[in-house]
């Protein structure tokens, strides 16, 4: 097994606010690990502090054995030149898409591996071909996303994110800015990268796809990682009161019974 | 009293007329061109969270926001020379004030339409990896800049107005050729009526580019 990510008793704060409380877990090649959740819980903040858009407070962040920045006897020190680097190598897709107006969708895609990585215009070209053609979206190649239904605009941005041709990829609530219909097909995307082996933490809240994904479910609640393990254990069969009381909220999705008991 | 307009005095000094033109439109490029360029880094560094940079940039665009153009004018032909170790000619002072001036208010429009650019915008650049001058030149300024234009142009057409006060520091732009000729010739009715008209043709077609710019970018959004 290789180890992709691990993070190492992760806290992060703002002021005085703790959303994350410590947090452990090891991330082999090609895991699917669905991180679930109440709203304020910290999933997007543990995101966010795995390319680091936010700082940790203290912990470790280990990126294919390597630790991220320098230990100093105050803390890790992360220099912003070892940050770009490092989110150049994790892939990110947003719950509001924010792809580039400005820019038609081949040249979205084409972005990063221009300006981050300066590949050439026949490299460019062939990621964005390849990776649009992925996302089934080649023939938009020349469209804007103003002219995109959601769905596809959020297609478009995984497209972007696998063109950096990224170790691992994080999903901060892909879907939920969608409209209920076109839900499916960013799913579906997200299944074939999944079975394709591609490394994957997915925070979402629709259940059917982390028990038919995951390879493993988190629980977080305060900041901290109440319950994890294979889908059937913590969707089907929690332990704990919280993800009870989580999944009963989310009675209205159709799950096997034990789970509303 | 019954008026009878005679032109030929304004027909007979085009020339001079010709050259207040001429300088007009010098002293609004020099001033345009100057103020855009050093509004984009004064307006930076308002929008800087460093204080040793927000702290002098947000002085300077108060001052300059908060005082009469004219006076700002007077005081760098009058009064800075007092103090400069170089001689500042009409030109320069009228210039400076200007320039200033437009620094002070292209990095507010700078300001502003950065600031429009939703958050998000930042966040996938930054996670593509770009560093802070990718995402600003490749991601955030081509789409703000699109959204600043109509305030600079409208900034353009303010300035085209103002160099007019240079007149006051005898500076040769059209005003004040205008003075100097209706003083000689004592027509000020038919010079001051032709200056007006002048500036007009100057400014009218551009004040039209900048309704028919405002009326797209509203339809585009
Ligand atoms: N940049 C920030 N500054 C201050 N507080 C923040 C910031 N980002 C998140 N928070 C706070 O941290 C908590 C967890 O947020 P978040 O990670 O977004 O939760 P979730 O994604 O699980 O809904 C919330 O209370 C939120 O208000
Ligand atoms: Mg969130």
């Amino acid at each position: 097994m290789t180890e992709v990510l691990k993070i190492e008793n992760l806290h992060k704060s703002f002021g005085d606010l703790n959303v994350l409380n410590g947090i452990d877990l090891s991330v082999a090649k090609g895991d699917t690990i669905v991180i679930l959740g109440a709203s304020g819980s910290g999933k997007s903040t543990l995101l966010r502090c795995v390319n680091f858009m936010e700082i940790p407070s203290s912990g470790r962040i280990v990126l294919q054995g390597k630790p991220v920045g320098t230990e100093k006897a105050d803390g890790i020190n992360y220099p912003e030149k070892e940050l770009t680097g490092l989110r150049a190598r994790v892939g990110m897709v947003f719950q509001h898409f924010n792809l580039f107006p400005h820019m038609n969708v081949k040249q979205n895609v084409m972005e990063g591996p221009r300006t981050v990585l300066k590949c050439n215009q026949a490299e460019c070209a062939r990621r964005a071909e390849e990776y649009l053609d992925k996302v089934g979206l080649g023939w938009k190649a020349e469209a804007f996303p103003s002219q995109l239904s959601g769905g596809q605009q959020q297609r478009v941005a995984i497209a972007r994110a696998l063109a950096m041709e990224p170790e691992i990829m994080l999903f901060d609530e892909a879907t939920s800015a969608l409209d209920p219909e076109l839900v499916g097909e960013v799913l579906e995307t997200m299944k074939e990268l999944a079975d394709e082996g591609m490394t994957m933490l997915i925070v979402t809240h629709e259940l059917g796809f982390a028990y038919t994904v995951a390879d493993r479910v988190l629980f977080l609640a305060d900041g901290k990682i109440l319950e994890q393990g294979d889908p059937e254990k913590v969707l089907i069969h929690p332990q704990q009161e919280g993800t009870k009381n989580f999944l009963r909220g989310h009675g209205s999705f159709r799950l096997p019974e034990p789970v509303l008991d | 009293m019954e008026h009878v307009w005679d032109f030929s005095a304004v027909f007979s000094n085009w020339y001079l007329l010709l050259i207040g033109l001429k300088n007009t439109i010098v002293l609004a490029v020099v001033c345009l061109v100057l103020g855009l360029f050093f509004g984009l880094f004064v307006g930076a560094a308002r929008y800087s969270g460093n204080r040793l940079f927000n702290w002098p940039a947000t002085a300077f665009v108060e001052i300059f926001r908060n005082t009469p153009v004219l006076v700002q004018i007077m005081w760098f032909f009058f009064a800075f020379p007092i103090i400069s170790p170089f001689d500042i000619n009409a030109f320069t002072a009228a210039a400076l004030g200007l320039t200033l001036n437009t620094v002070a208010f292209s990095s507010e429009i700078y300001r502003a339409g950065i600031q429009s650019i939703h958050k998000g915008q930042w966040e996938a650049a930054k996670a593509l990896g770009m560093n802070y001058s990718q995402q600003m030149g490749r991601i955030i300024l081509p789409q703000a800049v699109r959204r600043m234009i109509p305030a600079f142009m409208n900034r353009a057409v303010e300035l085209v107005k103002m160099t007019s006060l240079a007149s006051v520091i005898a500076y040769g732009e059209l005003m004040h050729q205008a003075k100097t000729i209706s003083t000689i010739e004592f027509n000020p009715i038919e010079m001051y009526t032709s200056v007006a008209l002048i500036f007009f043709i100057l400014i009218f077609p551009f004040t039209l580019l900048v309704q028919r710019f405002e009326i797209r970018s509203k339809a585009k959004g």
